[in-house]
């Protein structure tokens, strides 16, 4: 019956390992295309490690999809129906057909250097491929250099052309935990200091959310000197003495931090506080010069808290993330982006989380990666996170 | 202090459940307050971040979205009964509100007319924007910005949320204080922007010396500046205005140009050198800012458009600042006018001959050479000429007399002229004619034919009629081989043909004349170091008592042995010494040679009573040239024995009648030299003290040719010398039958290489010795 009423997008998931880059995307690209039987995709998604030859990925991934928009990025692990790809070891494809859906894609570079300007570029250009008819409903997924440019700057370029109604999800590329390089991708190119837009119209509502579950462990403090991504001072004094003074870890003494090359403690991070008195997460950690650095800069004069979380509190709320999209049985797959944080503070519970996401998703399919930030526009301008798991369901 | 989210705390105490809820309390409390203080200050940061007026506006929208979770920030100017957006956060940027804008609703109104902030929850649909009416429940802010119970007020902050909390009356503070400071920093980074535009422009503006284009350029700026619909720029004279320069959308507003001044709106502030921003004739407002200079208006920049905020303080003090740029560029275009024009003057003048305002002789050989190069028949003629009686006019009617003549002639030549053609004048009485594209000699002498013919009639002069003839020179130049240098010689060269040949002739250059006139340029240049060189002697020709065959006098002559060319003849040499003045040296030593060799014969042989006959010209005979009397008394010989022979072509000038009628007094004779060659006036013979007349050799020669009736004119000659009690002497005596005819005419004194040819003074002496012994 309600095959005969759907319109419910028909999607495949295919993953591809090994060293051997042609292998492990030709096994990718089969496996997700098989569930088409044949149908050319509207949609494909590649995410990847940056173990690969990336231009052979994306080079295999156009030759099978034919027209359909092409998108993706560099990750630090994936996860897919329930399945967590380790850090370093995976491509992963989605391909999707149906559904109703419009897909527009651009990409622009030079983020670094004007990240209002590239947003703006970008999203311009993708609305421009989404074709001159509207859809009634719209959302924009991104995916940018996580290493370049001010992430809430590019956002804010995004929004001058999506305006208030248009909700924005995606994440930045990650490398494996390396902080190295990143890359995302457009059709068939592989690009460094650039994001990539895919415009997407639909006649069912789009819906997006983001959480972090991370709690305050310090009283409002000021950001009074802030100087690009290092934080200087916090409420006029050194800003290391008052973070470190905050540090509560929520889990107990037995919490077993996972180790990471850094050796950061991801379990705690800054909050900026919201109008509403949310939290917008900034992962923070002490750099090799012994500076409070966060991954994204925050702007001066904010009122921000130390923040830590526990790892219940993390599985809790991506849960309740990933439920609060899948809101009918219409939707094929929920597209996750899960911050590798999140996935260094679980641990071990990184496999619980994955498959907990897969239960909250019904019958649709999870189909995500770990980032280096995430996004999640739905009021205000402000939507780049840390430590944070957005969701798209489509 | 308290432990926050101490994990050894109690956790099921009851007083610690309470002590935790307040804690929670607290921690609310601190973070609102942190939040607003923090929203304060990053708002006052990026409002004091520099940056361009439209980034300023566009971060501080991005923030207040930020730090009010507003769905939409916007800046919307109020337009009749419209609000156009004119910058937002929230908005996608293919909104209508930016280009056909939204109704203003109550609200937005009220705001704007009472220019208090407000806010509300739950807005009507009537108070929302489009995009915003299927948003069940929504809050709202109005914050006016500028113009606050002014005039023209009607620029909003607009703040939309959807659900949410009410914007409190601490949160229409802080906007309304942010709004303040955010509109003062635009409006300063936009005076910032629009001086530097200025200052940018500024130089551009100074850079136009014609006011035309300099108002031009500046109505567009000014447009550019104010941001408004129309600019226009009046320029004030005599009291009227009138629009010299408009950048508008082409409406017509029906008004006449020009107006009188005082009629412009807020005149009465112009006229003081303040701006004047109201209501203009149709109730727009307009903006008008003087431009002055020494204390009164010279202009007037106008702007016109509906916009308030065009007239806000700051676009007023930059259009001031546009007007004193305009002030000094005006005057800077007048000044360079005034500069140019003296340069045009002073470069007018050195090309100009200043009497006749003709070209002088430096601009016609410049336009020689540059007719020679673009003539389309690759030639150009040449006429040089002079007025053949100028020196007699300004001798005897004065120099200023001179100068009016000339000026008369030149403006009868003006009238012969062709356009393209070039008449010049080359000082004293001499011009030059250039013929554009003249092509063969037929040109030339159709061009002199007109100028001879131009000159024809009298000119009036001091109460006189004066005739004046030209004596023309043409040539014909060919480009590559023609100059100008050339060309002015060869013309000069055939206008002295033309002299030698009468007065009121044509002469066309030919090689001829060429060479002639190059001998002639070198033999004059010769002839002026001649007499030191030695190379001049005295030769002496014997005039005989025909019935005797005795010598009764000698003539002078005088002879020039050019050590190149041998003996030049002196019909040759004496002319050029004329034209150069040299005659004056030679013709005095001559004099002198002649009257001491006669005192010598007169002493060696007195019983001949030999008398000397010495040629004379007239420049000899002018004021200045010293005294011939002095002469022939230093030489020690009666004055009456001299008898000066002078010729028909001797003009009448007055200054030498006193030095004729002090040598005549003297006992000095005069005889006329070739009687009969020219117009002989009987008149001229009775003004002119003449004692003798000398036939022409021409007419003895014809004596014996019956067609000529050659005896006959001789006969006339010697009758009117007889009626007038003169002598009459023949010249050119060559036959014997000559000779026998002169005696039975009754001819008493002749000369000629049949009595004996010039001698030198050995030989006059051994002729005047065999005389002597004859007898």
């Amino acid at each position: 019956m309600r095959a005969l009423s759907s319109n419910r997008a028909v999607s495949g998931v295919g993953t591809g390992s090994g060293a051997d880059t042609r292998l492990a995307v030709e096994a990718a690209v089969d496996e997700a295309f098989r569930p088409l039987e044949g149908r050319e995709p509207d949609l494909v998604l590649v995410y990847a490690s940056v173990r690969y030859d990336l231009p052979t990925v994306l080079k295999t991934v156009t030759a099978a999809a034919g027209s359909a928009v092409i998108a993706g990025a560099t990750t630090s692990g994936q996860l897919e129906g329930g399945r967590l790809i380790e850090p370093g070891e995976g491509i992963a494809v989605l391909a999707l057909a149906g559904g109703g859906y419009r897909f527009g894609l651009g990409h622009a570079t030079g983020v670094q250097a004007d990240a209002t300007r590239a947003g703006r570029a970008l999203a311009r250009a993708a609305l421009d491929a989404a074709g001159p008819v509207r859809s009634p409903h719209e959302a924009v997924l991104i995916f940018s250099d996580g290493l370049a440019g001010d992430q809430q700057e590019l956002l804010n370029g995004i929004h001058k052309v999506t305006g208030f109604q248009i909700p924005v999800v995606g994440g930045a590329a990650a490398d494996d935990r390396s902080l190295a390089e990143t890359f995302v991708f457009a059709g068939d190119r592989v690009l460094r200091d650039a994001a990539v837009a895919v415009w997407i119209g639909s006649d069912r509502p789009l819906h997006v959310a983001g959480g972090h579950g991370w709690q305050p462990t310090s009283l409002p403090l000021m950001l009074s000197d802030v100087d690009g991504q290092v934080v200087k001072e916090l409420g006029g004094r050194p800003a290391r003495e008052v973070f470190w003074e905050n540090f509560r870890p929520r889990g107990g003494p037995d919490t077993k931090l996972y180790k990471k090359a850094g050796g950061y403690h991801s379990e705690h991070a800054f909050g900026l506080i919201q109008p509403d008195g949310s939290l917008l997460i900034r992962g923070a950690f002490i750099d090799s010069d012994g500076n409070l650095r966060t991954f994204s800069p925050m702007p001066p004069y904010s009122a921000v808290q130390v923040v830590s979380c526990a790892p219940d509190d993390l599985l809790e709320v991506g849960e309740q993330v990933v439920d609060s999209v899948v809101r009918d049985e219409e939707a094929s797959v929920v597209l996750v982006f899960d911050c590798v944080a999140r996935l260094d503070i679980l641990g071990e519970r990184g496999h619980e989380e994955v498959r907990r996401l897969q239960q909250a998703a019904r019958g649709a399919r999870t189909f995500g990666y770990y980032t280096y930030g995430e996004f999640a526009r739905t009021t205000g301008v402000a939507g780049y996170h840390n430590a944070t798991i957005a969701a798209l369901a489509l | 202090m308290v432990a926050y989210g101490d994990a050894q705390a109690p956790r099921f105490d009851s007083e610690a459940e309470t002590m935790r809820a307040a804690l929670s309390r607290a921690e609310g409390a601190a973070a609102a307050a942190y939040r607003d203080t923090a929203r304060l200050i990053r708002l006052l940061t990026v409002i004091g971040t520099p940056s361009s007026p439209g980034r300023l506006i566009d971060r501080t929208l991005t923030v207040l979205s930020e730090v009010f979770a507003a769905d939409v920030v916007c800046i919307a100017e109020a337009i009749d009964d419209r609000l156009f957006v004119t910058a937002s956060c929230g908005l996608p940027e293919d909104d209508p509100a930016f280009t056909t804008g939204w109704a203003v609703g109550p609200t937005a109104r009220r705001v704007i007319n009472s220019g208090s902030a407000a806010a509300r929850h739950g807005v009507p649909p009537e108070d929302l924007p489009p995009p915003l009416r299927d948003v069940t429940t929504s809050s709202a802010a109005w914050i006016p910005l500028s113009g606050v119970g002014s005039e023209y007020a009607g620029d909003l902050l607009v703040l939309y949320r959807s659900g949410g909390d009410l914007f409190t009356p601490a949160d229409l503070q802080v906007l309304l204080s942010m709004a303040y400071r955010m509109y003062s920093a635009v409006e300063a980074r936009e005076r910032g922007a629009a001086i530097e535009r200025l200052a940018q422009a500024g130089p551009g503006l100074a850079r136009h010396l014609d006011v035309g284009s300099l108002l031009d350029d500046a109505v567009l700026l000014l447009r550019e500046l104010t941001g408004t619909d129309s600019t226009w720029i009046l320029t004030v004279r005599d009291e009227l205005a009138e629009v010299s320069a408009a950048a508008d959308t082409g409406e017509d507003s029906g008004k006449r140009w020009p107006i009188p001044a005082a009629d412009l709106p807020g005149w009465s502030r112009l006229s003081t050198g303040e701006a004047y921003v109201g209501p203009g004739d149709d109730e727009d407002p307009m903006m008008l800012v003087p431009v002055m200079r020494d204390g009164g208006v010279i202009a007037v920049l106008a702007a016109k458009g509906r916009r308030a905020r065009s007239f806000s303080k700051s676009a007023v003090e930059v259009a001031m600042v546009l007007a004193s740029y305009l002030s000094v560029a005006i005057s800077n275009g007048e000044l360079y006018r005034r500069l140019k024009a003296r340069e045009q003057e002073l470069h007018r003048r050195a090309s100009r001959d200043p009497l006749t305002g003709l070209a002088n002789r430096m601009t016609a050989a410049q336009r020689i050479d540059e007719t020679l190069a673009d003539s389309p028949t690759g030639a150009a003629g040449l006429l040089f000429f002079d007025l053949d009686k100028f020196k007699a006019v300004n001798d005897r009617l004065g120099h200023e007399a001179g100068d009016e003549l000339i000026q008369q002639v030149a403006q009868r030549l003006r009238k012969v002229v062709r356009p393209g053609d070039m008449l010049a004048r080359f000082g004293g009485d001499e011009f030059v004619l250039l013929i554009n594209g003249a092509s063969d000699l037929t040109d030339l002498t159709d061009m002199g034919r007109r100028i001879q013919a131009a000159l024809a009639d009298d000119f009036p002069l001091r109460g006189e009629r004066v005739e004046v003839t030209a004596s023309i020179g043409a040539v014909l130049g060919r480009r590559g081989t023609a100059t100008a240098s050339a060309m002015l010689r060869d013309a000069d060269a055939a206008m002295y043909a033309a002299k030698a040949r009468g007065t009121g002739r044509l002469e066309v250059f030919d090689d001829e004349a060429s060479h002639r006139s190059i001998d002639r340029l070198d033999l004059r240049s010769d002839l002026s170091e001649a007499l030191d060189r030695g190379q001049l002697s005295v030769v002496y020709q014997p005039m005989v008592e025909l019935k005797s065959n005795t010598i009764r006098s000698f003539e002078a002559l005088a002879r020039w042995r050019h050590p190149e060319r041998g003996n030049v003849p002196p019909d040759e040499f004496i002319p050029l010494a004329e034209e150069t003045g040299a005659i004056v040296p030679i013709g005095a030593w001559v004099l002198d040679q002649a009257c001491r060799q006669l005192a010598a014969w007169q002493r060696e042989f007195p019983e001949a009573r030999l008398t000397m006959g010495v040629n004379i010209s007239a420049v000899q005979l002018e004021r200045g040239h010293g005294d011939l009397l002095d002469v022939i008394r230093s030489a020690g010989v009666n004055p009456s024995d001299i008898w000066l022979e002078v010729t028909e072509h001797m003009d009448t000038a007055e200054d030498i009648s006193s030095q004729v009628s002090a040598l005549r007094e003297a006992g000095v004779h005069f005889a006329l030299d070739d009687f009969g060659m020219s117009y002989s006036s009987l008149a001229y013979l009775q003004r002119f003290p003449v004692e003798g007349l000398k036939i022409d050799r021409a007419f003895v020669a014809a004596m014996n040719e019956d067609q000529n009736n050659g005896r006959g004119i001789v006969r006339a000659i010697m009758a009117v010398a007889d009626s007038l009690s003169m002598k009459a002497f023949a010249e050119g005596i060559e036959t014997q039958a000559q000779l026998d005819a002169l005696l039975d005419l009754g001819c008493g004194f002749g000369q000629g290489y049949l009595l004996s040819p010039p001698l030198s003074v050995e030989r006059s002496t051994d002729a005047l010795r065999a005389q002597r012994d004859r007898s």
